[in-house]
Formats: structure tokens, C-alpha cells, sequence
């Protein structure tokens, strides 16, 4: 088994636009699904393209999602146009949200994207900056 | 194979309803008539049950051969659990065995005696061995079957616990053996069915076992001479089935038979469809058991039974509840010394376990198909003659259909 890069599957995530938020992520799954990869597998990485994609459309300016088939792994990556995180470490505590009332109104931002993300991913690497956010989730077959 | 779905061709007009109902995806249209791929087929009966025309019939054509033309034979039955719900209210349902005897069979074992077994070793499994959630119930060979080739990374969840129609069969023979001196070769077991699938749980059995009953019969086809000797005067001979185990013939009956608290009894294939996805999606871990029956209502919706599911269900529940339970079941003290044994489990045989793909090549073909797809109009019309564009594109794929089966694309052209 090596890490060859097989396929991408992208998608274009719009900013505050709380009708579509998860379509990408059962999109994603689909896909997995058809390729036959197992539920275990597919649940993680359901969970991590949701909490990323509902991110995007909550906190940032817009951005996309990536799928990355390898021949012993898939890739998570979400990258957005900022703001940023500003504080990291209390982002990835259970609980800690930032989100607007308005948003929790729509059942989201529980402080809970961030922490299952991790709690999920084989690896994770977060850098973000005020211009952006990238977050890249492996998940070892 | 032996088939028990009957297509009568004169009688279809191609509609189309079949193939689209068909869970498996295992129907297509060929110059207008439907046609299953046997391979493919799960004996679920759906398209039995759909089609406007009754061009489809359930059949075990051989059954009556079987059993007329094997006089030096000893012929065991084991009737249905689901038998109990067929007669009218106030039959006494005791009579119901030696009423058997009397078609032609010389000993009877009831599957509700072995259910009654296949509970404890449900339970106990499920009480012992708690890594692997929801264990799914392997009584419904449709069921079975559709998680095969519908949902293979779910036959890690198969509980792999003997049904009991198996272990009716295994104590039957043993039984015969020793009463009467006789040969395993010179007996012959037969299973009074409800359905089809179960025809192909005896011929083509999923699991490393040699099936342990030889030929199924339709309920429907003895029904008739079963109830006049159930009621004859001179039928005086009395015994019990389990008033348990036949609630296995009712959704949910495997559950509460087994003492389960955490369990979810679906039944209808739409409904199990739904079920085994959450299952899929992890969703479900958190519960013990799935009991999953193909058909309404559990086994007494099969195509072999003669009333109404929900009165079946009714009786079942009836007699169960309002009979005083004098069922002797000959083997429950041997249950003990069965199970250390490992007489109840069995496993997969090495093709029927979830392979671990090969993701390049599963890449490969899907972007293959998804070529053909995009090219085609997604109107999931079936007049190619499959259920959608996607399995068009499958089959052009495979080589099974050309691409200009697609009528939109040959309009156009």
C-alpha cells in the first residue's frame, strides 16, 4: 500500500447560507460509499466534512472543501478567505463558540466543530491567519 | 439454482414497476419484458407483490415431486412459526402437528420448539460479546441477502447465530435417528414455508454450514388439506408448539423472546432500507439488536401465507397470550451443554466476508461510470430498460446494455 494520490472531489462552500450547510459532506459521503469504503471509515469522515463545511458557512467569508482519495488515506482539507481564528487553543476546547445568537438560533455553533474534528482525525494541522483558514484532517484506511 | 419466483411473460407489458421496486437493482427490461438476473435476486418477493399484471408468481415447483416421489424416505416437516396465524380464531391450534402426520409425513418438529432454543443463544451472545453493535438478526434470508449485495460492510453485524428452521433440522434428524435407527441419507426434511427466500436459504445457504432441511413447500399449497384435517372429529392427538417461539412469525418476536430491552424490529423493505443506512452511517451503535424482516409485518407477510398480515399477526398474538403455555419442548435442557458446544454459531465462508477494496481500481470504475452518466438525461425514466440512469451507466459499463438503449439520447441522435 502506498500514498498515491487517486482523486479530488471539491466543493464550493458560501458563506452564511444555512439552507445548503451539510450538502457538501453528503455529497463526500456519497461518494465514499460508492467507492465502497466501509462505514466506520465513512462515519469519521462524515462527522469531520460536516463540522468543517458548517464552519465555512458560520464563521468565514466562503471557501471550499476537498475530499483527497490516496491509495491508504483520505484527506479532509477546508480552506476559507479568513477571518481567521484568533484563539486557537480555546477554539478546540468542548463548548467555547464565538458563533452569534442568531446562528444558535439555527442549532449550530455549540462549540462542538473544532473538538470533534480532532477527536475524529487519524491528523490534523490547522493554520490560519486574518486572510484564511486551512484545516487538513487525515484519515488513515 | 433453484428458482421460486415464476415469470410468466405473456402476461407482462414491461411497466416497469418491478424493476424499479427492486431492491437489488436485479430487474431489466429486455426487448420489453422483465427479466431477473438469478444471481442478483433475493427471493424477496416485491416484485411479486407489485406487479399490476401477476405476471410473477411464487413457486417451489418441485415441492410436490419431493414429497410424492420419495416413498422409502422418512419425512420429517417443521412447519412455519408463521402456520399459527392461519387458521380462524378458536381453531385448536394443538391439533395442528398431528394434522401434518396426516398429509404424509412421519414426524413433525416445530420451528417455534428451536426458536425457543435460538433466543437463549441470541441473548446470551448479545449479553457477552459487546464490541461489535447492533448485532443484525440472520433469521430473514431476504434481509440477509440484501445486506450482502446492497450493504456488505454490514455482514460484520450479522449475529451468525443458527435460524431456527436450521436447528429444527439438526434436532429433527437427531431425533429420528436415534427413535427409529435410521440413516441421515435415508431422511428427508422438509420446511412448510412462508416465503421464498427461505428456498434459497436451503439451496444456496450464506454461511460456512451444510443446510440441515432439504426442500421447502409453500404453506399456501397444503393449506387447504392441513385445515380440513385440523378440524376432522376424529383428530384428537394434542401438542403444543412454544407460545413464544411462534411470535417469531410477528416483527419484534425474536426481541421479546430473547428478553431484549434495546432492540429495533423493523419490517417492510422500504423501512429495512432505512434502518441498515443508519446502521451504515454509525448512527445505530448504541442499540443491541436489529431484527429486520423483508417483508410486513415479519414473516406472516410472506408471499406463502393465506391471510392478511395484520390478522396473522393478530391470531399469533392471541394464541400466544391466551393459551396456558403446555409446550414440552423436547431439547430445552440440552440447551446448556448445546451452547458450550458451539452448536448455534456458524461463520462466513471467506467470498462472503467484506473484502478490503482495492480503492484504485474503485476509483477507476466510478469515474468510468460517471462518464457515461453525465452524458446521460438523469430522467431515471427506466425506458432502457434499468431502474435508473446510474444503473444504465453500470451496465453499459459492464458490458451488459449499449449506451443507445437510452431512448432521450436515440431521439436526439
Amino acid at each position: 500500500m502506498t500514498d498515491k494520490f487517486l482523486k479530488r472531489y471539491s466543493y464550493n462552500i458560501t458563506a452564511n447560507d444555512f439552507m445548503s450547510a451539510g450538502k457538501s459532506a453528503s455529497a463526500i459521503k456519497s461518494n465514499l460509499k460508492s467507492l465502497g469504503i466501509d462505514s466506520n471509515t465513512i462515519r469519521k469522515i462524515s462527522i469531520i466534512s460536516y463540522e468543517t463545511e458548517i464552519n465555512i458557512v458560520i464563521h468565514s467569508y466562503g471557501g471550499k472543501l476537498h475530499c483527497d482519495i490516496y491509495e491508504n488515506k483520505i484527506v479532509i482539507i477546508s480552506e476559507d478567505t479568513g477571518p481567521g481564528i484568533t484563539d486557537l487553543d480555546m477554539a478546540m476546547t468542548e463548548g467555547y463558540s464565538t458563533a452569534t445568537d442568531s446562528v444558535r438560533e439555527l442549532g449550530f455553533g455549540a462549540g462542538m466543530g473544532l473538538p470533534n474534528i480532532k477527536k475524529y482525525s487519524d491528523q490534523l494541522e490547522i493554520n490560519t491567519s486574518s486572510t484564511g483558514t486551512t484545516i487538513i484532517a487525515t484519515i488513515y484506511l | 439454482m433453484n428458482f421460486s419466483i415464476m415469470f410468466d411473460k405473456d402476461k407482462c407489458r414491461g411497466c416497469t414497476n418491478c424493476m424499479k421496486r427492486c431492491p437489488t437493482q436485479a430487474i431489466r427490461l429486455i426487448e420489453g419484458k422483465a427479466f431477473i438476473n438469478t444471481a442478483k435476486c433475493i427471493h424477496c418477493g416485491e416484485c411479486i407483490k407489485i406487479c399490476p399484471y401477476n405476471a410473477y408468481s411464487p413457486e417451489s415447483i418441485e415441492w410436490y415431486n419431493q414429497m410424492h416421489d420419495t416413498p422409502k424416505k422418512f419425512k420429517i416437516a417443521i412447519p412455519t412459526t408463521s402456520l399459527y396465524g392461519q387458521f380462524p380464531r378458536g381453531t385448536d391450534i394443538c391439533k395442528v402437528q398431528n394434522a401434518i402426520l396426516k398429509l404424509g409425513f412421519d414426524f413433525v418438529y416445530d420451528a417455534s420448539w428451536a426458536a425457543d432454543l435460538v433466543a437463549k443463544a441470541i441473548k446470551l451472545k448479545i449479553d457477552k460479546e459487546k464490541t461489535m453493535r447492533p448485532y443484525i438478526s440472520t433469521y430473514c434470508p431476504a434481509a440477509v441477502r440484501l445486506i450482502k449485495y446492497r450493504y456488505p460492510s454490514l455482514m460484520d453485524n450479522l449475529i451468525l447465530i443458527r435460524e431456527p428452521m436450521e436447528i429444527a433440522g439438526i434436532l429433527a434428524r437427531e431425533r429420528v435417528r436415534k427413535k427409529f435407527g435410521l440413516k441421515d441419507e435415508d431422511i428427508k426434511v422438509f420446511y412448510i414455508s412462508p416465503c421464498p427466500a427461505k428456498l434459497l436459504a436451503v439451496t444456496n445457504p450464506i454461511g460456512d454450514y451444510k443446510p440441515s432441511v432439504d426442500w421447502v413447500i409453500p404453506l399456501n399449497k397444503i393449506y387447504g388439506d392441513l385445515y380440513r384435517e385440523v378440524i376432522r372429529e376424529d383428530n384428537i392427538t394434542c401438542s403444543y408448539p412454544s407460545l413464544l417461539g411462534m411470535k417469531w412469525a410477528v416483527a419484534g418476536g425474536q426481541s421479546e423472546h430473547a428478553e431484549l430491552n434495546n432492540y429495533i424490529a423493523v419490517h417492510g423493505m422500504e423501512n429495512i432500507i432505512e434502518i441498515l443506512e443508519e446502521i451504515e452511517n454509525g448512527k445505530l451503535s448504541d442499540i443491541d439488536f436489529v431484527e429486520a424482516s423483508a417483508c410486513v409485518n415479519g414473516c406472516v407477510g410472506g408471499t406463502f401465507n393465506v391471510v392478511n398480515p395484520f390478522i396473522a399477526s393478530s391470531s399469533i398474538n392471541y394464541i400466544s397470550n391466551s393459551l396456558p403455555d403446555e409446550c414440552l419442548n423436547p431439547d430445552i435442557d440440552r440447551f446448556d451443554e448445546m451452547y458450550k458446544t458451539g452448536f448455534f454459531n456458524y461463520k462466513l465462508k471467506e467470498e462472503e466476508k467484506f473484502d478490503k477494496l482495492n480503492l484504485k481500481e474503485a476509483v477507476e470504475r466510478n469515474e468510468k461510470i460517471r462518464e457515461i452518466l453525465d452524458k446521460l438525461p438523469g430522467l431515471d425514466c427506466g425506458s432502457c430498460g434499468a431502474p435508473t440512469c446510474l444503473a444504465h451507466a453500470e451496465d453499459v459499463y459492464n458490458n451488459e446494455s449499449e449506451f443507445y438503449d437510452c431512448v432521450v439520447l436515440r431521439a436526439k441522435k
